[in-house]
């Protein structure tokens, strides 16, 4: 075989073509691992509001809290059903509604939605991974409203002590600052139950009734329970499920975009390799004559010439990797497809997709590097005699 | 070694010789007593055609030609009289179109791509004009390059390699790369890589083409001592009239026949 010390040094040699290529290559690792790291990022935002043993009640037909209206009526009849089966401690389950208010940002220009949810005074028993980090609860039935952390300075009055308006006229305080470890409820504004039934005119309904189960396993007999119920006309769904329904929308699109943009970028940058590649062997036909000439097969050729490809594009996939886990340090905003408001995430890395990206550039460089090997191991060892 | 030292050597070849080989492997000296009067390359009615379009161009016609093992032959001629085409036939490089080309017994038309390669690793050592070594690997790791072909360990192929450049009188440069090197230096570096897998016959294409009168001289030493001293079989095409002087037989080859 010939020595792979032979192929590094080559490349090394040729420094410049050698880190166009590979930045390129680097660039459609970088750029297909942020797709992936966003579309992962979304899927844990989203998912990390979701407790196994939290059950959704909708409306029938509805997608989404926001397009779902329960009766108050039916919300005590949920909880009886919930308790009846067997749910968690107090509270059993809590009512909610959502609204949707147009806020300011701060810094652009431009206006976004924002998630505002009318919550029970124990949202925060109910959502134990829910807490206070800054100011404090709002007064139940007050015009006080606590913020998402991801809110926070990023839209006009979202601060402690700012205020915003629900609607026209209708001005809210921002009291508190809560985290729930990084969830989309980060990107919530929880404001009273009734203040925003009232402000929105939902008198007597809400969005949406959570329960809590005291097990994962009796979500079967609580499905069956309510929808059982045909005159009720909800719908129950793990919130796990609703969840992953919410960011698959987004997900999907995050993944086609990124797997778009890194499929135009791969065949830039195969392209790119393979010129790189052919250049190396044209420029080199003589040494590779003179390799056949002293015995080395074409099959080892070939080989050396993939491994130098693969070298190359290994590079620049490491290059790409690394400064896409750098990009663990952003955060951004996106509009989230399933509900129309903004919610904050960021670039997460997994080793599957780490490996899976580097493995991409492997590809490419295997395949953009595969045309040239032939090339080279055709070279006739009669090259070698040529002055 | 220095270029003065080679010179000394070799003018008392029996002693360098025995000298020489206590160092060497026992690789090398398994061919440094070859049968005097067995032909070791033996072509018989040789003919190369080449395809210029759809004109033919016969550069060998019909030539046979034998040379006895152990010995140093000059091949001359003017351009085009077909040296070089000849030169890679016996060194395995290309098959002749017809007639019979038998080098160490084998017989070269009738191998496939993969069957030559493995007889110009086991047979052939090559000298070219213009050295072709390979300028990212140093002195040491060039001439290594045959033995990767062989099961040797590191150790061993390194050891052999290092004896080599003894040999020839490298042993100073063995971690440079080419470009620090001279070209007598090079063609040294390369001469040692012809001969790191002791092969039968050492084929070289105007060995002394690149180099001023003085390395060429030096070069011309060394070969002289190998088939001396070392028994090689050598086949040289030249230009070079000095060079030729050399040899123990030179022959003269026009428009593809021997004169």
């Amino acid at each position: 075989m010939v020595p792979i010390k032979y192929n590094v040094r080559n490349l090394v040699v040729r420094k410049s073509t050698t880190a166009a290529a590979a930045f390129g290559l680097a660039l459609v690792v970088f750029v297909f691992a942020c797709a992936l790291m966003l579309a992962n990022g979304i899927e844990r935002t989203l998912g990390r509001a979701a407790s196994p043993d939290v059950v959704v009640v909708m409306r029938k037909g509805s997608d989404t809290e926001m397009t779902s209206t329960v009766e108050d009526k039916q919300v005590s009849l949920v909880l009886a059903q919930a308790a009846q089966i067997g749910a968690a401690k107090k509270p059993v389950g809590v009512g909610e509604v959502l609204a949707v208010v147009l806020l300011d940002k701060v810094g652009v220009d431009g206006v976004s939605n924002v998630t505002v949810r009318g919550v029970t005074e124990d949202v925060f028993a109910f959502r134990p991974s829910a807490k206070i980090i800054e100011g404090r609860a709002a007064n139940p039935g007050s015009d006080e409203v606590v913020i998402g952390s991801g809110l926070k300075g990023r839209f006009k009055g979202m601060n402690i002590g700012e205020s915003f308006e629900l609607k026209k006229n209708r001005p809210m305080k921002v009291v508190g600052i809560f985290d729930d470890d990084g969830s989309a409820f980060e990107s919530e504004v929880w404001a009273d139950v009734h203040v925003v039934r009232q402000a929105f005119g939902r008198s007597g309904s809400v969005s949406s009734v959570r329960v809590r189960l005291d097990s994962p396993s009796k979500f079967d007999a609580f499905k069956t329970l309510v929808e059982g119920d045909r005159q009720l006309g909800l719908i129950a769904m793990r919130e796990a499920d609703y969840v992953e329904k919410q960011s698959q929308a987004t997900g999907i699109m995050l993944k086609i975009l990124g797997g778009m943009v890194a499929f135009f970028f791969g065949v830039g940058a195969m392209i790119g390799a393979t010129i790189t590649m052919n250049a190396q062997v044209a420029g080199r036909s003589r040494e590779i004559g003179t390799l056949r000439a002293l015995g080395f097969s074409k099959g080892s050729i070939l080989f050396s010439f993939l491994i130098e490809s693969l070298v190359l594009s290994l590079t620049g996939g490491v290059v790409g990797a690394v400064a896409a886990i750098g990009m663990k340090a952003v955060k951004l905003t996106m509009l989230n497809m399933g509900t129309f408001t903004e919610i904050v995430f960021g670039f997460e890395p997994t080793p599957t997709i780490i490996i899976s990206a580097v493995g991409l550039s492997a590809f490419m460089g295997l395949l953009g590097g595969f045309l040239p090997a032939v090339r080279a191991a055709r070279v006739s060892p009669v090259e070698a005699m040529r002055g | 070694m220095s270029t003065e030292s080679t010179n000394e050597r070799t003018s008392k070849p029996n002693a360098e010789a025995k000298a020489m080989q206590s160092d060497v492997p026992e690789q090398y000296r398994k061919n440094a007593t070859p049968e005097r009067g067995k032909a070791i390359i033996e072509l018989s009615g040789v003919t190369k055609t080449f395809f210029r379009g759809k004109e033919p161009l016969t550069v060998l016609d019909g030539l046979s030609l034998s040379i006895e093992e152990g010995g140093f032959e000059a091949l001359m001629g003017p351009s085009g009289s077909g040296k070089s085409t000849l030169l890679n036939l016996i060194a395995g490089l290309d098959r002749p179109t017809s007639g019979k080309a038998i080098i160490a017994g084998n017989d070269i038309g009738a191998m496939s791509d993969g069957e030559l390669a493995k007889f110009r690793a086991r047979h052939i050592g090559f000298i070219f004009q213009s050295y072709n070594l390979m300028p990212v690997l140093t002195a040491r790791e060039n001439v290594e390059l045959p033995l990767l072909l062989t099961k040797l360990s590191s150790t061993e192929r390194r050891k052999r390699a290092e004896t080599a450049l003894r040999v020839t009188g490298l042993e100073n440069r063995m971690d440079h790369y080419p470009r620090q090197l001279s070209g007598g230096q090079e063609q040294r570096v390369a001469i040692a890589r012809a001969i790191v897998h002791d092969p039968t016959i050492l084929v070289c294409d105007e060995p002394t083409g690149d180099l001023d009168r003085k390395s060429a001289d030096d070069i011309l030493e060394l070969l002289t001592k190998l088939n001396v001293d070392f028994k090689k079989t050598i086949l040289m095409v030249t230009h070079d009239p000095a060079a030729a002087d050399r040899a123990t037989i030179t022959r003269h080859l026009n428009k593809g026949r021997l004169e």
